[in-house]
């Protein structure tokens, strides 16, 4: 069977202390509920939760979705942004986790990326060195969101061309996004040219797509 | 006595109350006293128990606080599930029950620590797990700790058949589609299917198939074609890469055209003439690579004339052209994308495949009729097969939708045991006992064909397109 491993980055550094990290929760965990009563994602998703703020932590390894139990995603009051160091072990757990076809093996579906942050890389260096690497391991979509003032764009879109701004984090807007997420994993398992890229849905009026 | 005199000695101290040297002799009656010897005892007991009620509360509070896995449910499969409560840190636990579980179709035995049942319905759940640990009274108020227990939908429920809607599409085509015709003197039976994915979402069947006899050469066609699924018109471009085929041969498939094949046909079976086997293979190339090549001009121009995009209309193609000689059967065959095509000898002891595979390293990565590069890739002139046999017991064309479920992976399209796997299962070996009859006689096997195709298989859920020619 033919597994659509699915990645999620987020940033739990300090400045998601508080409201932001509990509206989070209740996103992520309105998503896995709605993704359970999709047939197909019920079928074929993996997903796997790495949180990065000073340490970076791989809370769920890749696990199908009919196995899958989100724990409560926590973050430190104060701390850094180490977003280089959650793409290298993000890179790292990838290349062992997905399986490439062969004659005599199945692959997965192109996996997908969702890099959530408030903020800007503490670690710049790593962050950078690290851009290539994640693009070559051929996600079928790279897609970050930004949220709030002091989330850098720019820095993002070094990573992917799908930059995805909210002007908040607040519980609303992050249920509209992550809503659109589970529609574009949703997408993940469609045959498609060899090299070309996922198209995504169209995301609702609240989310800006950074061009 | 020692103990008791220490301990005194020690609370006097803490209690500033120093025994000067010359009171010694007067201390040590104090302390056999039996009063105060059995009110240190008391004290003694009262202390343990006020450590042991403590090292009790918190162990509860350990277990309460500690995160419980127990592991995802799935409606109408049976689940169990054994806590072990000492590989959790919990060991403590010597009771425990579940509130409110028969609701949910499920019953624990406090005995074997197991969650077993059939589960009735799908959510999240929060359950309370009551329990007692050692050193509680026999009588004590059980203590309560909330666990979450998921059960999962069934996968087969949550598929929705939602229709195509005929009116609001102008690409529209039928869900289901099946064939049973003479073609030649061979049989050819078909079934294309709209897969779950589709039918889920009310989305349209992207694969096609078409077929034709030309009684006038003796030859016959039949092609099947795979829209991609990411692909917005793809259900439109298969159908145009089917039909093209078939219009391209009906207008240049003639007496005059392929006379050359049948006398190259002669010469080598007669073993005469020069580069038989080379002029071949080029008549092989120069005629499907045509009708090939013209199909991808015509979903060019199809898209160029509404204003779409080419890639709006990716499909894979496979095609054979076959006829009946003397000596046996020519086997023509062209294919772009994931699709298979397999020729079976006559006692079933050999697989031939016609064509080799375009995948990539992740899953659903293909090749289409559509893609310009393919015609000009070094690659392109080993897209072609041929094959001179006496008989054959079938030739089958499918789309992935067959392929994934049934063969899995490359390789064993190679293997003829998984050949004689697949035709044991389409003749009644399978969950549903449905079975296929590849008889001639047979006026059901469309619909058996077509019936078998429901099939189920985890996350195999794509269109279903399979042609047998028999």
């Amino acid at each position: 069977m033919r597994r659509l491993p699915v990645y999620f980055l987020l940033d739990t550094s300090g400045s998601m202390y508080g409201e932001p990290i509990q509206a989070l929760n209740n996103a992520l965990s309105g998503m896995i509920n709605t993704l359970r009563m999709d047939a197909q994602a019920l079928d074929s998703l993996w997903i796997s939760i790495v949180t990065f703020d000073r340490e970076v932590k791989e809370i769920v390894p890749l696990t199908e979705l009919a196995a899958f139990q989100l724990p409560e995603i926590t973050c430190p009051q104060s701390g850094p942004t180490h977003t280089g160091r959650a793409l290298e072990m993000l890179y790292q757990k990838a290349k062992t986790d997905i399986i490439k076809g062969s004659p005599t093996q199945k692959g997965d579906w192109k996996p997908l990326l969702f890099l959530f942050t408030d903020g800007k890389p503490n670690d710049l260096q790593l962050y950078r060195e690290m851009i290539p690497q994640i693009k070559s391991l051929n996600f079928g979509a790279i897609i970050c969101c930004a949220a709030g003032k002091l989330a850098d764009d720019s820095l993002l879109k070094e990573l992917t061309d799908t930059v995805i701004h909210l002007d908040n984090a607040d519980s609303a807007t992050l249920k509209q996004f992550f809503k659109w997420v589970s529609e574009t994993i949703e997408q993940g398992n469609k045959s498609q040219g060899t090299g070309e890229t996922i198209a995504l849905p169209p995301p609702p009026s609240e989310i800006n797509i950074v061009i | 006595m020692n103990e008791i005199k220490q301990y005194i000695s020690e609370l006097l101290t803490q209690n500033n109350v120093p025994i000067p040297k010359n009171r010694m002799k007067l201390f040590e009656e104090f302390a056999q006293d039996e009063t105060n010897i059995n009110t240190v005892k008391v004290i003694q007991e009262n202390e343990k128990m006020i450590v042991d009620n403590w090292k009790i509360k918190s162990t509860i509070q350990d277990i309460i606080e500690k995160h419980l896995v127990i592991p995802n449910a799935m409606v109408g499969k049976f689940y169990e599930a054994k806590l072990d409560f000492v590989k959790l840190g919990m060991n403590d636990i010597i009771f425990s029950e579940f509130e409110d579980l028969l609701s949910y179709g499920l019953e624990y035995d406090n005995e074997t620590e197991t969650i077993k049942g059939d589960p009735t319905q799908s959510g999240d759940f929060k359950i309370k797990m009551k329990f007692r640990i050692s050193g509680e009274l026999e009588d004590s108020t059980l203590n309560e700790k909330q666990v979450s227990l998921i059960i999962n939908a069934n996968p087969k429920s949550l598929w929705k058949d939602l229709p195509s809607t005929q009116t609001e599409d102008n690409y529209w085509k039928a869900d289901n589609a099946q064939d049973f015709q003479p073609l030649g003197n061979k049989h050819l039976v078909v079934a294309s299917k709209r897969g779950r994915s589709h039918a889920n979402v009310g989305s349209f069947r992207d694969d096609d198939f078409a077929f034709k006899n030309f009684p006038e050469t003796g030859w016959n066609v039949v092609c099947v074609a795979d829209g991609a699924g990411s692909a917005t018109l793809a259900r439109q471009g298969s159908k145009i890469a089917c039909d093209g085929i078939i219009d391209y041969f009906t207008e240049n498939l003639n007496a005059a055209s392929f006379s050359e094949f049948d006398s190259l046909i002669q010469e080598h079976n007669a073993g005469t003439g020069e580069d038989i086997q080379k002029k071949l293979n080029l008549f092989v190339y120069n005629k499907l690579g045509r009708a090939a090549f013209n199909v991808h001009q015509k979903l060019e121009d199809f898209a160029l004339k509404t204003e779409t995009n080419l890639k709006d209309f990716h499909s894979t193609l496979i095609f054979v052209l076959f006829k009946k000689y003397e000596f046996g059967y020519a086997i023509l065959s062209f294919g772009v994308g994931d699709c298979p095509i397999g020729l079976l000898n006559k006692d079933l002891t050999e697989i031939k495949l016609m064509n080799w595979l375009d995948v990539g390293e992740y899953g659903g990565g293909t090749r289409f009729i559509t893609m310009p590069e393919i015609f000009s890739s070094d690659k392109f002139g080993t897209r072609f097969g041929f094959k001179l046999v006496e008989d054959f017991s079938y030739l089958m064309l499918m789309t992935d939708g067959i392929y994934d479920p049934k063969f899995v992976v490359e390789a064993n399209l190679e293997k003829i045991e998984k050949w004689q796997e697949f035709l044991e299962d389409l003749g009644g070996n399978n969950e549903e006992n449905i079975k296929v009859e590849f008889k001639a006689e047979n006026l059901e096997v469309a619909n058996q064909l077509s019936a078998w195709m429901d099939f189920w298989s985890p996350g195999n859920h794509d269109d279903r397109t399979l042609a047998v020619i028999f």
